[in-house]
């Protein structure tokens, strides 16, 4: 097996943190309004590159920006301005899928890999786009199968990047799947005029839906089952049969998702695949890293299409089914580095000694403990309420920006 | 009269109000982002008065933004 890069969201710069905290080799993210997640993301915009690449350089991860919707002629201007961008702040990829893109990116230098929009599913498509990018996503409805036999014809027919290397392959690990392939949909377009891809999907494929007939006018929900909106992708427990595929990167869907779920997303397959290849890949270590992901946002997991097994399996509910929830309670204050304690001002509902909770901010990313010891004007409390100041012991610095959350069962 | 507003800093870009209203809005090469012709930016707000004969087509251009940062009322 060859080493494989893990590839995190980063919508935020809480988000970013948290993935490097997480342990990622690479980020990926969208600046301005082009890119599959133009509603739903606080997006970077071309002033926060210069810092993103900082951080990035910082700790040694890889960053790609994602520039995947289909384009117009008015948003040529502003795509060379972000090609131009990210290559002067040496970004070191764009993700894209429309051949405006790969043609002035290719013709500026700048590396490009090929979004999964673009559904390559094929070697000859692979060969098609290598005189443009080195890296390619294949589209996620790909068998295992599939994966592997394209990986070994790049192999044979010894098919090179415009870096003169060997094609690698990526392909999708964790996350979201949605219903359409390779992301192309028109249910939010046709339903609300909110054309998924240009970023604005508004996921009613997520909710459930009754059935009319025509002629008696009687109504059938299906099975009370979310017929369009698929569970999420989770490879965990075969993820030793993803590597031996030979790819080269992995990615974790979710840049509209929380910092808590990057991180915790990102940190359960960082070591897994360390696990893979120590050779420490255990059944036990399998369930306590799903355990640990479902604490988090998930509608929860099938195997994708990499397993064949299935034709599609869908949610039984509507939004997250995760284990856990977070209630906001206070907002960062002070901290205190000799004494290892920081101060919150809690803002809503209360927080009780032996709370889990974690903390999340643009510098700070994601910090987790449990409380060990309140402290309100210096002395101790069991329990603080809102409107009162407090001080508690965090193993990190936190800052002023950062917000506490408690993490409780979510019933 | 009639009051379009527009929040423009949120625009995605998508076209759909040029289809709507061609002659009120103007996609713009520089950033991609729509711009309401003859508007006047008011803390990134453009606003723009005009008269009753538009409103059809800009209420329908308010109605069918998939970001929804275009308001139209009447005055």
């Amino acid at each position: 097996m060859q080493k494989v890069e893990l590839m995190s969201p980063a919508g935020s710069f809480e988000s970013l943190m948290a993935a490097i905290k997480g342990g990622c080799d690479a980020v990926y993210f969208g600046v301005e309004q082009l890119n599959m997640r133009a509603r739903s993301t606080n997006n970077f915009t071309l002033e926060d590159l210069r810092k993103i690449a900082a951080i990035a350089r910082e700790n040694s991860i890889r960053t790609y920006i994602t520039m995947n919707t289909i384009l117009y002629d008015h948003d040529i201007q502003l795509m060379k301005k972000i090609v131009d961008a990210a290559k002067e702040e040496k970004i070191d990829a764009i993700i894209a899928s429309d051949h405006a893109v790969m043609n002035y990116a290719k013709k500026m230098g700048m590396p490009v890999h090929i979004s999964t929009q673009a559904n390559v599913t094929n070697i000859d498509t692979v060969e098609f786009y290598a005189s443009y990018a080195d890296v390619m996503v294949l589209s996620r409805e790909l068998s295992l199968m599939q994966v592997a036999s394209i990986q070994k014809e790049i192999e044979r027919r010894q098919v090179t990047g415009p870096s003169g290397h060997l094609v690698r392959l990526e392909i999708f690990a964790h996350g979201a799947l949605c219903m359409a392939v390779s992301g192309k949909c028109y249910l939010s377009l046709h339903s609300h005029f909110a054309s998924a891809n240009r970023g604005a999907c508004i996921q009613n494929c997520r909710r459930s839906y009754i059935v009319t007939d025509k002629d008696e006018g009687m109504e059938y929900e299906i099975d009370n089952e979310y017929i369009m909106s698929a569970k999420d992708l989770c490879t965990i427990p075969f993820l030793p049969e993803i590597l031996q595929t030979g790819v080269s990167v992995l990615k974790i869907e979710g840049r509209g998702r929380s910092a808590d779920y990057v991180y915790k997303t990102t940190l359960c397959y960082r070591e897994a695949i360390d696990a893979c290849f120590q050779n420490t890949y255990t059944e036990e270590k399998v369930n306590g890293w799903m355990e640990t992901l479902s604490t988090v946002y998930n509608r929860g997991f099938w195997d994708g299409y990499y397993l064949g097994r299935k034709l599609g399996e869908w949610s039984e509910n509507y939004g997250s089914v995760a284990t856990k929830r977070k209630i906001y309670v206070a907002k960062g204050v002070k901290y205190f580095e000799k004494a290892t304690i920081a101060e919150f001002y809690c803002e809503s509902h209360s927080l009780s000694v032996g709370d889990d909770i974690m903390v999340t901010g643009p510098t700070t990313g994601y910090v987790e403990t449990t409380v060990g010891e309140l402290r309100v004007n210096g002395l101790p409390v069991n329990k603080v309420e809102r409107g009162t100041s407090f001080t508690v012991g965090i193993p990190e610095k936190i800052r002023p920006s950062d917000k506490l959350y408690k993490v409780v069962e979510n019933t | 009269m009639i009051q379009i507003v527009q929040q423009r800093e949120k625009c995605i870009g998508c076209n759909a109000c040029v289809e709507a209203a061609p002659n009120r809005w103007r996609m713009s090469k520089k950033d991609g982002k729509c711009t309401l012709v003859g508007g006047k930016d008011k803390k990134g707000y453009y606003i723009l008065n005009t008269f009753d004969d538009e409103w059809e087509e800009n209420e329908l251009a308010a109605r069918i933004c998939p970001v929804k940062i275009i308001r139209v009322v009447k005055l």
